[in-house]
C-alpha cells in the first residue's frame, strides 16, 4: 500500500518520545508516523523498547517526553498543560478510536464470551443492550467465536481467548488496532487461527500496529516494518527491503539471530 | 458451682433484648463500614495526593489505635465541640468507623489481587478508572475477599461488646446488668457467650454459603450473568 512514508496523510503522529523506567531508557526520542490503513510491525530484541512504544500509542503507558496524536486529536502530550479532568476525558474518548490486544489476552473470566464483548459497547460506546449484542455477534462471528459466546472465556483455548479479545476490540470499531505480540503466549498449533483473522482485518485496510516476532506473518501483512533496538528505530521500510537486504548490520545480526530460514517473502 | 436454671427463665428476656440491640448496631455499623470501606480502598488509590493521604491517615489511625480508646473518644470527646448524639447512635458510628479500616485493607488488597492486565485491557477500551473498577475489577475482587470479610464482620461482633463500656444496651451490658442483680456470673455470662457464638456461627455458615455460590460462578459456572445490566444507557 503505502511505502513512502514521508509523503503521506499522518493519521497517527508519534513525536519525540522518550520513555525512561528505573534505571533503563526505553524510548530515545522516538517518532513514528502511521497513516489510515497502513499495517506497521514493531520488530527488535527483547527490551528495545517495542513494547514501550505500542502502549504509548494510547498512552497506557505515558511517556516522559514527546506527543502522541490520532487523527490530529491528542491522545497525551507530555508535558501537559491541561486540567488532570481534561486529560482523563481527553484520553478516554481517544482510547474509546483505538483498540488494544495484550499478549496475554486480558479478557475478562467473569463475564461470558457474548459480554466480554457488549461490556465496552454499553460503558463506553454508550449503546444499548440491543445494539451492543448485534454488534458482538458480527464480531464474534468475525473470528470465528459465535458458536462460543455463552461460554466463559476459563473454558477457552488461548487461541479462542486471543480471537475473543480481537473481537471486543472490533466491535467498538477502531481506527487503529494496537496489538502486544498477539501470539506470543500461544501454542503453536493455535497461533495460525489468530494470525488468520489479523490478516483478514489487514485485507480489509485496518490500520494496525503489531508488535511481533513471527516475521513470516510480518512480512506477508505488514506495510512497513520497523526495527527498533536501544530504545531507537533503527531501520525501517518494506518487508521485503528489511528481511532481505538490511542496510544496517545491527538488523542483520538480529535477523541471522532469529534463524528466519522458513521465511517467505511477501507474495502479492 | 450449682448452676441456677431460674436465671435464664427470669432474666432470658432482657438479656434477648440485649442481643437485638448488638444485633441492630452490628448490622448498621456493616451497612454504613463496608460502602465506606469501599470508599477509603478507592480513595487509596486515587490521583489526588490529598485523597490518598486523609484515606491513608484514616485507615492507620483506626487500625492502629484501641478500639476502646476511640470508643471513648467518640463518646467523651464529641460533646465537648456541642455533639451530643445517644450512645447506640455512637457506638454504631464508632464500630463503623474501625470497620471500616479494615473493610478497607481487605478490598485493597483484593484490587491488588486481580491481575493488573485486567484492569489496563479496561482502561484501554476507553473506560474511567472508576468505570473500570465498577464492571471489571471489583466484580472480580468479590470472590477473593469473601473469606477476609466474613472474618472482619464476626470480629466486629465481638468488638460490639466494648460498647457497653457506654452505655449502649447492648448484650454484655445486659448480662453484667443481671449479674449484678443476681451475683450469678456464670450463668449470666455463659449465656451471653452462647448468644455472640449461636450469631457468629450463624453468619458464618450464611458467608460460607455465599462463597461457594461466588466463586462457583467466577470460575466459570453454568449461569450468564450480565454485567452491565443496570447502565441501560450510560
Amino acid at each position: 500500500m503505502a511505502m513512502d512514508t514521508g509523503k503521506m496523510s499522518n493519521f497517527l503522529e508519534m513525536t519525540g518520545l522518550v520513555k525512561t523506567f528505573t534505571g533503563a531508557t526505553a524510548l530515545q526520542d522516538v517518532s513514528l508516523n502511521v497513516a489510515k490503513g497502513e499495517v506497521v510491525c514493531l520488530i527488535g530484541p527483547s527490551g528495545c523498547g517495542k513494547s514501550t512504544l505500542l502502549r504509548t500509542a494510547n498512552w497506557l503507558t505515558p511517556a516522559d517526553a514527546g506527543e502522541v496524536r490520532l487523527d490530529g486529536e491528542l491522545v497525551g502530550t507530555m508535558p501537559d498543560q491541561r486540567s488532570a479532568s481534561k486529560q482523563a476525558k481527553g484520553l478516554n474518548a481517544v482510547r474509546a478510536r483505538i483498540g488494544m490486544v495484550f499478549q496475554n489476552f486480558n479478557v475478562w473470566p467473569h463475564l461470558n464470551v457474548l459480554e466480554n464483548v457488549v461490556c465496552p459497547q454499553m460503558v463506553v460506546a454508550k449503546r444499548s443492550r440491543n445494539e451492543a449484542e448485534k454488534k458482538a455477534l458480527v464480531a464474534l462471528s468475525e473470528v470465528g467465536l459465535e458458536d462460543k459466546k455463552s461460554e466463559w472465556p476459563d473454558n477457552l483455548s488461548g487461541g479462542q481467548k486471543q480471537r475473543l479479545a480481537i473481537a471486543r476490540v472490533l466491535a467498538m470499531d477502531p481506527d487503529l488496532m494496537l496489538l502486544d505480540e498477539p501470539t506470543s503466549a500461544l501454542d503453536p498449533e493455535l497461533v495460525s487461527g489468530v494470525l488468520a483473522v489479523l490478516k483478514r482485518l489487514a485485507e480489509k485496510n485496518m490500520t494496525m500496529i503489531i508488535v511481533t516476532h513471527e516475521l513470516g506473518f510480518a512480512s506477508s501483512v505488514a506495510d512497513r516494518i520497523v526495527f527498533l533496538e536501544g530504545g531507537h528505530i533503527i531501520e525501517q521500510g518494506p518487508p521485503d527491503v528489511i528481511l532481505q537486504s538490511p542496510a544496517t548490520e545491527r538488523l542483520k545480526l538480529f535477523l541471522d539471530k532469529l534463524n528466519i530460514t522458513a521465511f517467505q517473502p511477501k507474495s502479492d | 458451682m450449682s448452676i441456677d436454671l431460674s436465671i435464664f427463665t427470669n432474666y432470658g428476656p432482657q438479656l434477648l433484648l440485649g442481643f437485638w440491640m448488638t444485633i441492630k448496631i452490628v448490622v448498621a455499623a456493616i451497612i454504613l463500614g463496608m460502602p465506606f470501606g469501599l470508599v477509603l480502598a478507592l480513595g487509596r488509590r486515587s490521583r489526588f495526593v490529598f485523597i490518598r493521604l486523609l484515606a491513608s491517615s484514616f485507615i492507620e489511625i483506626f487500625r492502629n489505635t484501641p478500639f476502646i480508646i476511640q470508643v471513648f473518644m467518640f463518646f467523651y470527646v464529641l460533646p465537648f465541640y456541642g455533639l451530643y448524639l445517644p450512645a447506640e447512635y455512637v457506638g454504631v458510628v464508632a464500630l463503623a468507623a474501625f470497620g471500616s479500616a479494615y473493610f478497607a485493607e481487605v478490598i485493597r488488597g483484593g484490587i491488588d489481587a486481580v491481575a493488573k492486565g485486567q484492569l489496563e485491557s479496561a482502561r484501554a477500551t476507553g473506560m474511567s478508572d472508576w468505570q473500570a473498577m465498577r464492571y471489571i475489577v471489583l466484580p472480580q475482587t468479590l470472590p477473593i475477599i469473601l473469606p477476609a470479610m466474613t472474618n472482619q464482620t464476626l470480629s466486629l461482633v465481638k468488638e460490639s461488646a466494648i460498647l457497653s463500656t457506654i452505655t449502649v444496651g447492648e448484650l454484655t451490658m445486659a448480662a453484667i446488668t443481671v449479674q449484678g442483680e443476681t451475683f450469678r456470673p456464670f450463668e449470666a455470662f455463659i449465656m451471653v457467650a452462647l448468644l455472640y457464638w449461636a450469631l457468629n456461627e450463624t453468619l458464618a455458615i450464611i458467608m460460607r454459603r455465599v462463597e461457594r455460590k461466588v466463586s462457583k460462578r467466577s470460575s466459570g459456572g453454568s449461569r450468564a450473568v450480565p454485567a452491565v445490566s443496570a447502565v441501560k444507557d450510560g
